[in-house]
Formats: structure tokens, sequence, C-alpha cells
């Protein structure tokens, strides 16, 4: 087999492995759901915090409970996903410093989605069920004029919503090619993302906008997408194109943590035994 | 064309100062840690042929492990060039995987949770192993492995040696061209070490795999491998035939000659300079000598004047003392 690997064959591959994967952890019935609920609980404090804000005001920003809850839903479902399809990268970090990262990179695979794959696991299910739940919820409660352009939006918004997040999952790991402490500071930015993008953006200030929008950009994953859904006037008067941005800016950073990924690759120094 | 080209290949590391907390690691992601440098691998080259079977060998901290690496891609070298099989490693990892197989004695190629059949299936979909050459390859390893007592049991469970076993048949489930093998034997019984010899044997004879081996363990390669390239600090001292190497400097041999009584004690004081009494344990005698010098016939002439011979052996200058003598700098470096 001289040929270089495709894409596609590599995400055959992958989802062979996760198959496999699962049935090693199906054996343990109980504890394989055990863990599915504990993560819907785990990020239940959430939806509860949301209802005991609307059960207090009527609007916040001028949205209702059945609009924020459609951004909860977004929101909890790509980092949940994103999560999910980066299981892997937590176990970096620990691989990098005992050497263990030195396998990931004697496959036949890409090393990102060997690393990505090199651990697996469903509880993240358990809150892209709850985030399912909340959206369902979210449906019911506002009126949506669906038309062909919104029905296309919601693929595009849910793929760039996870890829963003797989991509800042994949940062954390990134720096632990350079250092072995310290870059706990970055899941700020990813679970600091996932929770602003619950609420309508224009309700932070000025500093918070411009990082959750330009640097981290999970702003366009919830926020554009749902004024574009619900036909709502953006109260930071930008334009309607504007939820293009969200795949642009997307692909934008996935480029760039990519490359951060190959240069982190590039400098691993492995262990002396 | 060689199937392993290595030419003048270097690799350092920087030395870590140790910084703590969050301002620390900022502090040396942005600077770098600057403790200096230490050559791990220094200006090695070496050419191996397809088929060969070639024993890497050197002290602890040597650049074994290192240079390993670097031939598998795992890690960027700081200079130096490297063709394995016609790829360069640090630029077609991926390519390379396909046509090499790693084994690292301490630490394994499996899954943990896994049982070990599953594991394979894993490395079968990873390798794009046809279904059938997975099944031969699988039958063959079990068979020369004995791998079949242990198939299902999960990796955890394994012991040192089984979970070894385990390992190479993975490593080779995709047929590889070259074989790097990291300290096999570390840890094993003997029991395991020579099934795992034998199937290298078998390995090498059978499918012509290029095996490039590391060991501490020095009768690894005696059994094992005709050619040796012995490293120490980061350096090549030595390449070349084992045989060779033995008899160029590793000269001295020893005849231990059996007397019917206690030999004459002038004996002692045989000789000079071409042969040495080493040892006088009651009729047992000890000599050394060096075969370029003196033939093993004109000592036993020579010993015979010291009492009636009755028995005698030579024995062969043991591996460990060559390059021992080799480490202590009593033997020139280089071919
Ligand atoms: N990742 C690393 N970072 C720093 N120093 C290393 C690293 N890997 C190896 N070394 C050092 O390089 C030298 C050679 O190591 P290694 O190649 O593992 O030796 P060997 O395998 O011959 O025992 C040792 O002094 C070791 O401490
Ligand atoms: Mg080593």
């Amino acid at each position: 087999m001289d040929k270089p690997i495709t894409l596609r064959e590599e995400l055959g591959i992958a989802w062979k492995i996760a198959g496999i994967r699962l049935r090693g952890q199906m054996a343990y019935r109980t504890s394989f759901w055990l863990q599915i609920f504990g993560n819907f609980f785990t990020n239940f404090a959430e939806v509860l915090a949301l209802f005991a804000m609307f059960y207090q005001f009527d609007t916040l920003g001028g949205w209702t409970l059945g609009e924020v809850a459609l951004l909860h839903g977004i929101s909890m479902i790509a980092f949940s996903l994103g999560d999910l399809l980066t299981v892997g990268m937590d176990s970096v970090a620990p691989q990098i410093r005992s050497g263990d990262f030195d396998r990931v990179l004697t496959r036949p695979l890409g090393s990102w989605m060997n690393a990505a794959t090199s651990e697996f696991s469903l509880r993240h299910l358990g809150q892209a069920l709850q985030g399912v739940l909340v959206l369902g919820f979210a449906l019911t409660q506002v009126e949506i004029a669906w038309s062909i352009d919104k029905a296309l939006l919601v693929p595009v918004m849910f793929i760039s919503g996870i890829a963003l997040f797989m991509a800042l999952f994949t940062i954390e790991a990134i720096f632990s090619f350079w250092t072995v402490n310290g870059v706990e500071a970055i899941n700020a930015f990813t679970y600091g993302g996932s929770d602003l993008a619950q609420f309508p953006m224009h309700i932070f200030g000025r500093s918070l906008r411009f990082i959750f929008f330009w640097i981290v950009p999970v702003g366009f994953i919830t926020y554009y997408p749902a004024l574009y859904l619900l036909e709502k006037p953006d109260p930071l008067g930008m334009p309607d194109w504007f939820v293009l941005l969200g795949p642009v800016i997307t692909t934008i950073f996935c480029a760039v943590v990519s490359w951060g990924w190959n240069q982190g690759i590039r400098h691993y120094r492995s262990t002396g035994s | 064309m060689p199937i392993i080209d290595v030419h003048r290949l270097e690799k350092t590391f920087p030395i870590k100062k140790h910084r703590t907390g969050a301002m620390g690691s900022i502090a040396s992601l942005i600077r770098g840690d600057n403790g200096g440098e230490f050559t791990a691998v220094n200006n090695v080259s070496f050419k191996i042929e397809r088929g060969e079977m070639v024993g890497y060998i050197g002290p602890n901290g040597a650049g074994k492990s290192t240079t390993i690496k670097m031939l598998t891609g795992i890690l960027v070298p700081t200079s130096g060039e490297a063709t394995i099989a016609g790829l360069v490693p640090w630029e077609k990892r991926k390519q390379l995987a396909q046509k090499i197989g790693v084994v690292f004695g301490q630490r394994t190629q499996l899954w943990w949770d896994l049982a070990l059949i599953e594991s394979l299936e894993l490395l079968r979909h990873l390798y794009r192993v046809p279904e059938e050459r997975f099944r031969e390859n699988l039958a063959t390893a079990t068979d020369l492995l004995g791998l079949g007592e242990f198939l299902h049991t999960p990796v955890r469970q394994l012991s040192l040696g089984q979970r070894m076993r385990g390992d190479l048949a993975a490593a080779l489930l995709h047929d590889p061209e070259i074989l790097y093998l990291d300290e096999p034997t570390i840890g094993l019984d003997i029991v395991a070490k020579e099934a795992i010899r034998e199937f290298l044997i078998t390995l090498n004879r059978d499918r012509q795999t290029t095996v490039l081996l590391t060991t501490h363990d020095l009768d690894d390669i005696e059994r094992l491998c005709p050619r040796i390239i012995v490293i120490d600090h980061g350096e090549v001292m030595y390449d070349g035939q084992l045989a060779s190497l033995k008899s160029r400097w590793g000269g001295r041999r020893q005849l231990i000659i059996d007397y019917a009584g206690d030999p004459d004690a002038a004996i002692a004081s045989m000789g000079n300079g071409d042969m040495a009494v080493t040892e006088v344990d009651g009729p047992r005698v000890t000599i050394a000598f060096d075969r370029d010098e003196i033939s093993a016939p004109d000592v036993l002439t020579r010993a015979s004047a010291f009492g009636e011979i009755r028995d005698m052996s030579i024995q062969e200058p043991e591996i460990e003392d060559v390059i021992r003598r080799m480490y202590d700098g009593s033997i020139p470096a280089g071919m």
C-alpha cells in the first residue's frame, strides 16, 4: 500500500475503531449508561438556571425564554458533540508527558485523527441529549417561518459549531507540546465561550464581545444564525450577511489550529527512557 | 539501494531549566527552555541493506532510542538526513508507518482496556490489512509465539512476556518491510526471550524482513545479529561484523587446561606478552593468549612442560568483554 491514505479512508478507519471500542465499553453496560446519565445531570444546573432566570424576568435583552433556549440548545449540541469527537485530546497532555504519544506517531493515520481516536467515550451524549431536549422546547416556544435558506442554515450552523469546539479542544492539547502546566487557562475560552454562546451576545460588554466574536468566534455559531432564523434585527447593527461569517471564520480558525497542531508535532520531544 | 540510509544524523535536546507555575510556563513558552543543549545523537551515519538483521547497541543513554525515534518519524532531527524505504521519515511519517513495524520494549502498542485479539482487530483496520492476510498473519503469530492462550485476555492482565509477544504480533500484522525493535527482551525470562529470538530468526529468514534491534542483552546480539553498530555518547564507535569485532579487538581467547595433578608452580610466570596465565586453581589453569601472536597448539605445547595435561578447552572472547573494553577506550574506535 504505497498510496498515501485519503481523508475518506481515515474517517472510515476512525469510524471502525470507534465501533470496536464501543463494543468493548458495552461489556460494562451499567457503567456505560451511568456515564451518560451522569453527564446529563452535571449539565442540568445550566438549564435550571435558565428557567430560574425567566421566572424573574420576561425577557433578556429583548429575547424571550424560547429564543434564549434556542441559543442554549444549539450551543449545547455543538459543544457536546465537539467534545465527543475529540475525547482523545484530553489524553494528549498526559501522553506527551509520559512519552506514550510516541505510538500515535507510529501509525499510518494523521496524527490529529489518531490522537482524537486514542480515547473514545459516549458520555457526552448525555449533554447532547439535553441540548436536543432544550432545542425541542425552544421550537415549541418560538415561531420560525421556515424557508429553504433557513433550512440550509441549520446543518451549516451545527457543522461549524461542532468544528469550532473541536478546534478549541485541540488548542489545549497543542499547548501541551510546549509546556507541561498552565494549559488550563485555555479552558476558560472553551467553556466560557460555550457559556456565552448560550446568551444573546449583545447583552455583553464590548471587550467580551470582541473576544468571543473575533478571537474565539463562538458568537458566530449561535447568535447570528439564531437572529437569522428568528428574523430579529441585530441590536449590534451588523448586516444580514454576518450570518455567513460563521462557517468562514470557523474555517479560518480550524486552519490556524491545524497549523498549530503540526507545529506541535514537529516540536514533540518524546521522553528519555 | 540500502533500505535504511542514515547520513550525519544529529539530535539535540534543550536542557530544561525548571520553571514552575503559570508564569513559569508562559516564560518558557515565550523564551524557550534556555538551559543550553544536549546532544543525544551526534553525526550518526550508516546504511542497512534489505534483509539484514543489525544490532544497534550501546550503554544506557547512548542515543539508541533517540535514533530509532528519528527513523520512525517520531522525532524530527536537528540536522542530517535519513531515507527509510525511500521515504524521509519525518516528512512522510504516515506513509512510512505502513512499511515499518515498531516495538518498544518499555511501551506497548496495544490498548490496555481491550483484549489482545481486539487490539489486533483494531490494528488491522488502522493498517488496512486485508481480512485474509490478517488471518494468515494471526495464525502464524499464534503458532510461533503461542498467543492462543491469551488472545482473549485484556492487555492489562498480560504478563510482560505475553504482552511482548502480543506487541510483536501486532507490529507484524501489516507485513512491514522493516522492523524496529527497541529493547524487545528487556525484563523477560529466558524462555520468553528465547521464543522471541526464534521468532525473529524465522521472520528474517522467511520474509527477508529487515530488522534493526537495540538491546542491552548481548545474548540477543550473539543469537540474532551478524552485524552490529556500537554507539556511545551519541556517536558510532564501531560498525561491522560481530565476528570481526571479536577477532580483531576481542583478540584474547582463553585456554583452560586441566592437568592430571597440580602443575609446576613456575607456570604462573609462563609467557611474555603473547600470552599470560590469568588463574591457577589447583590442577586447572587459565591462560589468555592473543591469537594474532600465538596459536592454540603452540600455547598447549609450552604448557605441557609444566605437567601432564588431561583435558583442555578454548573460550572465545565474550562480546561483553569486547564492548566493555571498547567503552574503556582500550580499543581504538572506528573500523
Ligand atoms: N525527550 C528527551 N528530552 C531530553 N533528553 C532526552 C530525551 N530523550 C532522550 N534524552 C537524552 O538523550 C540521551 C540518549 O537517550 P536515549 O536515546 O533514550 O538512550 P538509549 O536508548 O541509548 O538508552 C540520554 O542522555 C537521554 O537522557
Ligand atoms: Mg533506550
